[in-house]
């Protein structure tokens, strides 16, 4: 190949690059975790905590009409705070509660929901928490509504009144 | 008044590099080079001018000369005085006072080296143009000197976790070896434009491209050992953008170390080392401009002036597009018809090379492509550990392999038969060894585990054979001992990331739990004040079988600004850290949460890269003493 074309192609690659990461420079770049509202929820396959055979899919909670997404460990303290909360969401108001068990023994889990009563549907053992950050978390407890698949809102900290009667809002 | 003492150096600096810019170019046009005095007086005015700067800079922090823009967003009255000076360059400003520094500095010491001297008056000479390139950068676009009229009476305080004894030593020998690589660059396109580019040439190269090298790996080495004590969560290694930055620049100068070696002993692989020459310093300039932009979010990232970020885009990729540009036209046409053969020492260390420039392409698109996905459709992907462990960790495999049995080679003839002889007295020894270790300390089998412990111990046989045929161990020692450090560091790395351990808890004074073969005891809570903070201690007993630590993690609150950062207590006995830190809980008071690792053979970790770095050193060392 001749020199020219050489340094033509190059010269063209340097300035592709150059636009590409000039797009890069004006983006917005902070991160905000509320970013992730009105958003798809990231893709992920996780085992279920009493039943490997059982998967909390993304695919599958994209199909649901209205989902509530719990972040939880056992050793967190206000996660015990917001039980009852969780609780009564399911056998009073019958809602779908799906959880994200985050960087949690399994036995200390089962545990913890033996004591307290188990409000999920489904658990997905998120161990190394990598779901939680793909899911905008700032930690936990948080809670996600879904909407097909669509993050429609989202409470960060422990559930309490005002924010239960918010979720049963949106469920209607 | 000091600070304008300092913007004149600086200005003065820029003049005197316009005029040996052209002087150069003077000599160079007419092909003599009889103002050598003219030139060596500018090429060192420039290097002291800087260093007044920069040492002025250094004073302006030290007696906290609020009237300075630097100083005050950056520093505080109340800061010990090792942070104030390392605030100097804990800030964009002052690092890029360094980053041109150090190129002055490499060219004021490479002055002094001989060489041909068109050679030299073309390496300066490109060097010169990198030092304009940036200086006006600074002066434009961050002077260091920027005056705040009135002066404020108090500064805005330094990050507080950056102020760490470490971290003043940490940036300034990454930039070292980031910096340093701008040296090999010049001389790679003088060697280009002259025509000189040969064995005479990767002889002098040689200490330049081991020099800056053995710095970066400690500067490396610095800021993982500083992320595993000072971050909190138990690791050294998070694959974080700022990281690769650092990278990616040791590949490639790792490549380059050893083509280089074939072009000096075999006048082979010339238009592959000049390449790498050329690349290596434009890795590193991707790695600041990554970091300096504000592309990426991190405790690196001082600036978010996107006229900055254009500037040094621009003129990233103007040095790319011209360096490029003259290794096309100029590139070293020889071609040796020599017999290839597998066996060979140079063919071995080509395959390696190539399998450098496929982890660093791995890095490369790991760091990069996310942001740019990012920008153009919004999407945002993460780029975790698991993408880089799992294309990366079968190759290693093949390259610990053929690292193993290289340096074994010979470089003139093929010796098969003596390689399938060695291979038969690694292999079951390597065999014996690591299987002894995984199933004596491991109850699960993992294929990757076994692979990795069974090469790097490969590696380190391999090593050791070499080491005691030796008969003169001097000038092999650099090579053996930064081998063997790269085999210790990748066991390490492997042990490490299949017995370590976790533990989240959240507990009050009293409490005790027991978690997996652990117990845990939180004994007491103390507070004491410190001139720069408040610092809450937890004192907690952890029993593991009969062995009792006694570790003491804390919190610290920061006056200026006001700021939180988690101390971490780790005890080691050179096998085993047991690593432990706290976190205030904001829902309830009375808890703390805490978090308990076992880490095996971190110590060998920082040991081992202390024994690349140390290798590479020795035979800089060496190779000055040979000159």
């Amino acid at each position: 190949m001749n020199n020219k074309y050489k340094i033509t192609i190059l010269a063209i690659t340097i300035v592709i690059i150059f636009i590409l990461f000039l797009r890069v420079l004006n983006s917005n770049k902070t991160y905000q975790p509320n970013q992730m509202i009105g958003k798809k929820i990231p893709e992920f396959i996780l085992e279920d905590l009493f039943n490997k055979n059982m998967k909390l899919d993304s695919k599958i909670l994209s199909e649901k009409d209205f989902v509530v997404l719990n972040i939880w460990a056992s050793w967190c303290v206000p996660c015990q705070i917001e039980h009852p909360f969780l609780m009564n969401l399911k056998n009073k108001n019958k809602i779908n509660i799906v959880g994200l068990n985050y960087k949690d023994e399994n036995a200390n889990a089962k545990n913890f929901l033996k004591k307290n009563g188990n409000p999920f549907s489904l658990i997905g053992v998120d161990k190394k928490g990598e779901i939680a950050i793909q899911l905008g978390a700032y930690g936990v407890p948080e809670t996600y509504i879904l909407k097909k698949g669509k993050i429609i809102f989202k409470h960060i900290g422990p559930l309490n009144e005002d924010a239960t009667n918010k979720i049963l809002e949106l469920k209607k | 008044m000091a600070g304008y003492i300092g913007n004149l150096t600086l200005f003065l600096s820029l003049i005197f590099n316009g005029f040996l810019i052209f002087s150069l170019i003077k000599g160079i046009k007419n092909n003599n080079f009889k103002e050598l005095k003219t030139i060596s007086f500018f090429n060192d005015s420039i290097f002291f001018l800087l260093l007044i700067s920069f040492l002025i800079l250094i004073y302006c922090f030290i007696v906290s000369d609020f009237s300075n823009v630097a100083v005050y967003q950056n520093s505080h009255t109340a800061k010990p005085l090792i942070y104030k000076i390392s605030g100097a360059w804990g800030n964009h400003e002052g690092s890029m006072v360094l980053f041109i520094l150090i190129l002055s500095l490499f060219s004021f010491v490479f002055f002094r080296t001989k060489v041909i001297e068109k050679l030299k008056f073309y390496t300066v000479f490109f060097q010169a143009i990198l030092i304009l390139i940036f200086l006006i950068f600074l002066i434009l676009t961050s002077n260091p000197f920027d005056q705040i009229v009135p002066k404020p009476l108090q500064g805005l305080g330094l990050n507080p976790i950056l102020q760490d004894p470490l971290l003043a030593i940490h940036p300034p020998f990454l930039y070292f070896g980031y910096v340093g690589f701008s040296l090999v660059f010049s001389f790679a396109l003088a060697g280009l434009v002259t025509n000189n580019f040969d064995k005479l040439w990767s002889k002098v190269a040689n200490f330049w491209i081991i020099l800056p090298w053995s710095l970066l790996t400690i500067g490396i080495g610095l800021g993982s050992f500083w992320a595993y004590y000072e971050l909190g969560w138990g690791g050294y290694w998070f694959w974080d953008p700022v990281e690769n930055a650092s990278l990616m620049p040791w590949l490639a100068a790792t490549a380059l170390v050893h083509s280089n070696i074939v072009t000096f002993k075999k006048d082979k692989l010339h238009s592959w080392t000049a390449l790498l020459s050329i690349f290596t310093f434009i890795m590193s300039l991707l790695g600041t401009f990554l970091v300096r932009s504000g592309v990426l979010n991190s405790v690196h990232a001082f600036a978010n002036d996107p006229y900055r970020g254009v500037y040094i885009l621009s003129s990233i990729l103007l040095i790319t597009f011209f360096s490029l540009a003259i290794f096309i036209v100029k590139s070293p046409k020889k071609f040796l018809y020599e017999k290839y053969y597998f066996f060979q020492r140079d063919n071995f260390i080509l395959i390696n090379n190539c399998f450098l420039i496929f982890f660093l392409s791995v890095v490369l698109v790991g760091t990069v492509y996310p942001i740019i996905l990012d920008a153009i459709s919004g999407k945002s992907i993460s780029v975790g550990p698991i993408y880089y462990h799992t294309i990366l960790a079968p190759f290693l495999f093949i390259f610990l392999f053929f690292m193993s049995h290289g340096p074994l080679l010979s470089w003139n003839k093929e010796d098969k038969f003596l390689q399938i002889k060695n291979f038969k007295i690694f292999f079951p020894i390597s065999i014996v060894i690591s299987s002894v270790i995984i199933f004596w300390f491991f109850n699960y089998k993992d294929i990757i585990l076994i692979l990795g412990l069974f090469f790097s111990v490969y590696l380190i046989i391999s090593v050791l054979f070499d080491w005691f045929l030796q008969k003169k161990l001097t000038i092999h020692f650099g090579r053996l001992i930064s081998h063997l450090g790269f085999g210790v560091l990748i066991f390490a790395i492997f042990v490490n990331a299949y017995l370590s351990k976790e533990i989240n808890a959240a507990m009050k004074v009293g409490d005790e739990v027991k978690i997996q073969e652990f117990i845990i005891k939180f004994k007491s809570i103390n507070k004491i004040k410190k001139e720069n903070y408040e610092e809450v201690f937890g004192n907690f007993l952890v029993i593991n079988k009969e062995k009792q630590i006694e570790l003491t993690p804390s919190i610290r609150r920061y006056d200026q600004p006001i700021q939180f950062t988690s101390e971490t207590s780790i005890k080691t006995n050179f096998i085993v850290d047991y690593y432990f830190a706290i976190n205030l809980s904001e829902f309830e008071k009375e808890k703390i949460m805490v978090r308990f690792y076992y880490k095996p053979l971190m110590f060998w970790i920082w040991f081992s890269i202390l024994l690349i770095a140390i290798g590479g050193i020795y035979q800089t060392f060496r190779l000055k003493n040979e000159q």
